[in-house]
C-alpha cells in the first residue's frame, strides 16, 4: 500500500495506489434541504442508460430517505458497523478508513449485498411505522425528523472499486477524474461490488460485468451538466469541477462551497475515499447525525446555511442551483444578481436573488370586484 | 441375449475396476476426442488427482480452502486435446446474478513447451501462459438458457426495454443496435458477455491479473452435474511442439459459486506434468 495524503481526513492514509490526482476532478453538490424525492433524477439516469438487459435493478441514480432508508438495503450501517466506531479529533480523523482496516487477504474492508438487498429501493421508507392512535395530533415543531439523500457514484479520488479489481479493469480519467469500468475488460468478478462503500457498482447478470455511474461524460465533454442534475425538479444540484484544497478559486462555484465557505460536505469522509459529491447537510436533521454522515464540519455547514439570507454571496450562488443546463465553471454576484459563466467566461446566465413580488389589494377599486386568489 | 450378458459383464468390469492412477496427466492416444464428460472412452485414460490449494499469492486472496482436489484425465488425437475434470461439489450454482457466485474451472498450460516453466500462478512476462476457461453458467446457456432476464429471475416483470419499440423492426439492424446500447460489454465485444455456442474461452496470461482474450485454439467445452459434484470436458488445440511420447506441464483450477469463488478467490494446483503418449 501507498502513502496518500486525503484532505476530507486531515491526514495522510493507507491507499493500493500512489497519489495521482487528474487534471480537474468532476465533482457535486448537492443540497439535500431542497430534494423533494420526486425522483425524476433516478428517472432520468434510468432511461438513458440502464434500460437494457440485466439493468432492470439498477439504479446509478437513488434516493433514499434518511434516517432509515437505504439502497441497497443497510449499505451504510452494515459498515459502520464493521469500523465498529472510530474517531475525529477536530477535523483529524483518527481512526481508520476502509484501506487501513482491510482484513488479512482482502485489499479493501467491504461487504457484497445479496440480491434481495436490491429489491425494495423506497418501500416502506416513507411509511408510518405504527398505528397512529386515537387523539394524536400534529404538533409543530415536528418531534421527528428525516430529509431525502440522493445519492450517485461520488467519482472518488481514492476509489475502493478500482483498488478492488484485481485485474485492473476500473479506471479513474486523468482529464476529469471521472471513475469508469472498462466494459471491455471487466470479467465480473465483483470485486468492487463488494469493495465499493457507497454501493455503486452494480453486476449486470446478462453482460458478466459491473456497471456504474458514468457521471454521464458524454454530457460533461461538452460542457453540459448530466442528465440527473439537468433533469432535477428541485434544483439542488449543481456540478463542476472542484480544484485541490491548496489551489481553491474563490469564483468557482463548487471550490466556493466546498473549500471556502466548506458548507457542502463529502458522504461518509471516514470511509477514506475522498468522495467528490458533497451535501449540503439537512438543517433540520440532528447535527450529530449529520456529523456521521458528513464529517465534524456538520455543525458548522449547518449555521452558515441557515444564516444563508444574510449572506448575499453564498445566497446568490444557491440561486443558481438548477439554473442552466450547462457547467459552471466561474460565477460571480452583480448587486441583487448572481451571474454565471462557463471555462471560457463566456456569460451562461443571470438570476435574481430575489425573485419580484407584486402584491395586489384584496378588492380592486377600478371594478368593484374582490380578487379571489386562484391555485 | 448373448449381447446383453457381454454389455453387463462390461459394465460390471468396468465398475469394480478402480481407476488407473497416475503421478502424471497422461493424455492416453485416440482416434476420437470425447466431447461428453460420460463418453467410455475415458474409461481407457488412468486418472491424476491433483491437490487443490487456496489461491494465496495475490490479494484478493481465498482464505478458507474449499475444494481440495480435482480429478483428471486426458485424450488427445494428434492434433487436439482433450481434459476431464471431476471434482465434488455439494450445491450446483449456475445462475449468475449479484452475489451469485457461478462454478467453473480452468486448465493452464504454458504456450511454449520447454524445460523454464513459468511461474505457476498466471505465468509471468515474456513466459505466457494459456488457460482455457469453463462456466457453469455459460453450459447453462449453451444447453439451451435463453437470453432473458426470466431466464435467471422467473419472476421478474419488466414493462418495456427500448430495443422493443414498435419503431423498431424485429431481428432488424436498428433493433440490435438500440440493444447494444443499453449492453456496452457486448458493444464493445467483451467475450465474456454471452450469448454463446462454447460454454469455455481462450486465454492467455502474462502474470497475475492479465488475463486476455487469446487465439481460439478450437477451445470446446461441456459440463454436466451428477450426484457427487461436476464432471467438465474442456479441450483445446495440442500445445505447439507437444510431439508424441514428450512433456510439458498443466495447471488448474476450480471455483465453488456456493462459497463466493470467484476470479482470484479460487482453488488451484501448481504445475503438474503432463504427459502425451504415443500411438
Ligand atoms: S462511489 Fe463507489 S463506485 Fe463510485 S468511485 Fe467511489 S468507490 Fe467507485
Ligand atoms: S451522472 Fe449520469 S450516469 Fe451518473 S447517476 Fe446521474 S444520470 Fe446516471
Amino acid at each position: 500500500m501507498a502513502r496518500v495524503f486525503n484532505w476530507q481526513l486531515g491526514r495522510e492514509m493507507s491507499y493500493w495506489y500512489p497519489e495521482s490526482r487528474p487534471q480537474r476532478q468532476f465533482a457535486a453538490v448537492f443540497d439535500t434541504n431542497k430534494c423533494i424525492a420526486c425522483q425524476t433524477c433516478t428517472l432520468a439516469c434510468k432511461t438513458t442508460w440502464t434500460s437494457g438487459k440485466g439493468q432492470e435493478y439498477m439504479l446509478w441514480n437513488n434516493v433514499e430517505t434518511k434516517p432509515y432508508g437505504s439502497y441497497p438495503l443497510a449499505y451504510d450501517i452494515k459498515l459502520l458497523e464493521m469500523l465498529n466506531g472510530q474517531q475525529w479529533s477536530g477535523a483529524k480523523y483518527e481512526g481508520q478508513t476502509l484501506f487501513e482496516s482491510a482484513p488479512a487477504g482482502e485489499r479493501v474492508l467491504g461487504w457484497r449485498p445479496e440480491q434481495r438487498d436490491y429489491a425494495y429501493p423506497n418501500v416502506g421508507e416513507d411509511d408510518c411505522a405504527g398505528q397512529v392512535d386515537h387523539g394524536e395530533f400534529l404538533s409543530l415543531p415536528h418531534m421527528n425528523w428525516f430529509f431525502y439523500l440522493p445519492r450517485i457514484c461520488n467519482h472518488c479520488t481514492y476509489p475502493a472499486c478500482l483498488a478492488s479489481c484485481p485485474r485492473g479493469s476500473i479506471y479513474k480519467r486523468q482529464e476529469d477524474g471521472i471513475v469508469l469500468v472498462d466494459q471491455g475488460r471487466c470479467r465480473g468478478y465483483q470485486e468492487c461490488v463488494r469493495g465499493c462503500p457507497y454501493k455503486k457498482v452494480f453486476f449486470n447478470p446478462m453482460t458478466g460485468t459491473s456497471e456504474k455511474c458514468i457521471a454521464c461524460f458524454p454530457k460533461m465533454e461538452q460542457g453540459i451538466t448530466p442528465q440527473c442534475f439537468e433533469n432535477c425538479i428541485g434544483k439542488i444540484r449543481l456540478s463542476g469541477y472542484l480544484s485541490p484544497p491548496g489551489k481553491a478559486r474563490p469564483d468557482n462555484p463548487i471550490d466556493y462551497l466546498v473549500h471556502i465557505r466548506k458548507i457542502a460536505l463529502p458522504l461518509f469522509p471516514q470511509f477514506g475515499l475522498e468522495p467528490n459529491v458533497y451535501y449540503i447537510p439537512p438543517i433540520h436533521a440532528p447535527v450529530s447525525f449529520n456529523q456521521q454522515l458528513f464529517g465534524p464540519g456538520a455543525g458548522e455547514a449547518m449555521k452558515a446555511y441557515r444564516n444563508a439570507m444574510n449572506d448575499p454571496d453564498l445566497a446568490s450562488l444557491l440561486c443558481l442551483f438548477g439554473s442552466t443546463e450547462k457547467v459552471i465553471n466561474r460565477y460571480h454576484r452583480q448587486g441583487e444578481l448572481a451571474v454565471a459563466a462557463d471555462e471560457k467566461g463566456v456569460e451562461l446566465v443571470r438570476v435574481p436573488m430575489r425573485e419580484p413580488v407584486h402584491i395586489r389589494p384584496a378588492v380592486d377599486q377600478k371594478n368593484q370586484l374582490v380578487r379571489i386568489n386562484c391555485p | 441375449m448373448r449381447y446383453t450378458i457381454l454389455l453387463v459383464a462390461l459394465f460390471s468390469a468396468a465398475c469394480s475396476r478402480a481407476p488407473k492412477a497416475a503421478n502424471e496427466v497422461v493424455a492416453v492416444a485416440s482416434a476420437k476426442v470425447p466431447a461428453q464428460p460420460d463418453d467410455a472412452t475415458w474409461e481407457g485414460a488412468p486418472e491424476y488427482t491433483a491437490k487443490l490449494v487456496p489461491q494465496d499469492l495475490v490479494e484478493p486472496r481465498l482464505m478458507n480452502p474449499s475444494t481440495p482436489e480435482v480429478r483428471v484425465r486426458s485424450v488427445t488425437n494428434g492434433s487436439e486435446i482433450a481434459f476431464r475434470l471431476e471434482w465434488d461439489d455439494e450445491s450446483k450454482n449456475d445462475m449468475p446474478g449479484p452475489s451469485r457466485m457461478v462454478d467453473a474451472c480452468a486448465v493452464q498450460i504454458p504456450e511454449k513447451t520447454e524445460k523454464d516453466l513459468p511461474e505457476p500462478q498466471m505465468g509471468q512476462e515474456g513466459k505466457r501462459v494459456q488457460v482455457t476457461y469453463w462456466r457453469s453458467d455459460w453450459q447453462a446457456t449453451v444447453d439451451g438458457r435463453g437470453d432473458t432476464i426470466r431466464d435467471i429471475y422467473p419472476n421478474a416483470t419488466v414493462d418495456h426495454y427500448p430495443f422493443q419499440s414498435k419503431a423498431l423492426e424485429k431481428g432488424s439492424d436498428a433493433e440490435k443496435e438500440m440493444a447494444q446500447r443499453y449492453a456496452p460489454a457486448r458493444a464493445l465485444g467483451n467475450i465474456r458477455s454471452g450469448p454463446r455456442s462454447q460454454p469455455v474461452e481462450q486465454l492467455v496470461a502474462n502474470g497475475p491479473g492479465s488475463l486476455s482474450p487469446g487465439e481460439p485454439l478450437s477451445a470446446k467445452g461441456k459440463g454436466a452435474f451428477g450426484k457427487k459434484g461436476w464432471a467438465v470436458v474442456i479441450s483445446r488445440k495440442l500445445p505447439e511442439g507437444l510431439s508424441a511420447n514428450q512433456r510439458t506441464h498443466i495447471a488448474f483450477a476450480v471455483w465453488q459459486g456456493q462459497q463466493q469463488e470467484s476470479g482470484a478467490r479460487k482453488m488451484r494446483s501448481g504445475w503438474v506434468s503432463l504427459l502425451r503418449k504415443g500411438e
